[in-house]
């Protein structure tokens, strides 16, 4: 065993590796539960993998298979459902500590310096993770995938100069049809992955590169708080953590999976009650709630543009937020409270 | 003639003359990939809908026809002539459907409103839908884009 171990450790050289763990420490106060969510969102990735590949061995994204094969999935293979319904659960969970791991760095202002890089790779990811959920949306390709896909491919083409050309891009044409289908699942199963795993990879470095963030206030103490070791006491907390949430997951998988929606036709009109997934709620209700003219400008136009505005203002916080102890950093705390108040409050009027 | 002093040295004038030669190759090959990735749509120039299947259609009522990748609507107005819609929200692209009795065209999407000659009257809605020609041709109805 020891011969076996010293053979592997000359080539490859994981002593480093072990090292740089059992030094690693995560500073221990009241925030410390955010440090959890890194993780959580990891497994929830993992799982999103390995379902997504046993899907699309059945799986047949043309306009004539696409909805049947789904129904093949959950109705002849064996436990086909559950796997569905795990790998739209989990995409959910996912998103969800998404959030709660945005909002967790963005209260706690973790982005500040020198982890400007971290947060816009952070944002990155959350724009993948976010294609992933519209593009996989699609696929079943039932009456209310296709009315969504619609309206959200359609939304780019508000976007001065280039928004026509991205709308041809994600749509593979002028119209939803057959080829949107190929493309939205090319990029789900083959791009996006491989666009996250490089962003992930960046991600995860800097993480391991600054160390755990503390939280300003924390900061202020002065001296250095108390921490937990990384390896074995933090790690061990994880693991409970990630067996909590897998057998939420699983339960709530088994007692509410999916349904599947008929086929959709490109030329019946758009069924009633469409809704995108939840995480799309406050945008949907924004467009819905926007009137059709403001100052004489399209008001279709007039909302895209303030969403591109919000979220570019979003992807740079770090960099507008650079004095995140003075008043400036406080009214800049209280607008991303006003923001996420805003989402919520959206989403349960769009429910109503 | 020898210069005594130079803005940039020739190490970094060789860079950048390489660099924007590299840029140029990466552009020429980037170019045709973004070609490839959107086709070209064909919207039909005409289409034609043999008379028999909508002569029997009352007057104010509302039938569907393929309008190359979109639904087309075609309506009997009072006097017997027909107007056609591409039935397709000018809000965010959803298909409309006509709802008799209020006789308007209904857009689930966004709840648009566009009354029977099309226009917008409620809702997100910008613009009216789009009116196609018609005109009739032996025993067929060809409609066309209008314009």
């Amino acid at each position: 065993m020891n011969v076996l171990r010293a053979w592997i450790e000359e080539r490859l050289g994981l002593r480093a590796v072990a090292a740089f763990l059992e030094k690693k420490e995560v500073p221990r106060h009241k925030h410390t539960i955010f440090y959890y969510t890194g993780s959580s969102i990891l497994l929830f990735l993992g799982i999103q993998i390995v379902t997504g590949v046993l899907l699309a061995f059945y799986y047949q994204p043309t306009l004539a298979e696409a909805n049947a094969s789904v129904a093949r999935i959950v109705t002849e293979m064996p436990l086909g459902w559950l796997l569905r319904s795990v790998h739209s659960w989990s995409a959910t969970f996912m998103i969800a500590i998404v959030f709660v791991h945005l909002l967790g760095i963005a209260f706690t202002k973790a982005y500040r310096k020198p982890r400007e890089a971290t947060w816009i790779t952070g944002v990155l990811l959350l724009a993948a993770s976010l294609a992933f959920g519209f593009t996989g949306y699609l696929l079943p390709w039932d009456e209310l995938s296709l009315a969504a896909t619609k309206v959200g491919t359609n939304l780019p083409k508000a976007i001065p100069v280039v928004g026509a050309w991205l709308t041809g891009v994600m749509r593979a044409g002028e119209d939803v049809t057959g080829d949107t289908l190929s493309r939205f699942f090319i990029f789900h199963v083959s791009v996006l992955p491989l666009a996250v795993i490089a962003l992930l990879g960046v991600h995860l470095f800097l993480v391991q590169r600054h160390g755990m963030s503390v939280p300003l206030e924390e900061e202020r103490k002065g001296a250095k708080g108390p921490v937990i070791p990384f390896w074995p006491n933090f790690a061990y907390r994880e693991a409970g953590v990630w067996l909590i949430l897998l057998g939420l997951l699983v339960t709530i998988a088994v007692f509410a999976a999916p349904g599947l929606g008929p086929q959709a036709d490109l030329m019946a009109p758009a069924p009633e009650g469409i809704k995108p997934e939840w995480y799309f709620l406050f945008l949907f209700q924004t467009l819905k709630l926007f009137p059709a003219r403001i100052l004489g400008l399209n008001g279709e136009i007039v909302a895209v543009l303030i969403m591109m505005a919000g979220m570019g203002l979003f992807a740079f916080l770090p960099f507008i937020d650079n004095r995140p102890a003075e008043r400036k950093g406080k009214v800049i705390a209280g607008l991303v409270w006003a923001g996420l108040a805003y989402a919520m409050g959206m989403s349960i009027w769009s429910l109503l | 003639m020898k210069l005594l002093y130079s803005l940039f040295s020739r190490r970094a004038f060789l860079n950048s003359l390489i660099g924007g030669w590299l840029a140029a190759l990466g552009a020429a090959f980037i170019s045709p990939l973004l070609k490839y990735i959107v086709p070209p749509t064909r919207e039909p120039d005409q289409v034609s809908v043999p008379l028999a299947e909508v002569q029997d259609l009352a007057a104010g009522s509302v039938q569907g026809f393929a309008w190359g990748n979109k639904p087309g609507l075609l309506k009997k107005a009072e006097d017997g002539s027909f107007i056609a819609f591409v039935g397709v929200c000018t809000h965010l692209d959803c298909n409309v459907s006509f709802v008799a009795e209020k006789r308007r065209f209904y857009c689930a999407c966004h709840e648009g409103w566009y009354d029977e000659n099309g226009i917008n009257v409620a809702g997100p809605p910008p613009a009216p839908l789009r009116r196609l020609a018609v005109s009739v041709e032996g025993d067929a109805l060809i409609v066309k884009k209008q314009g």
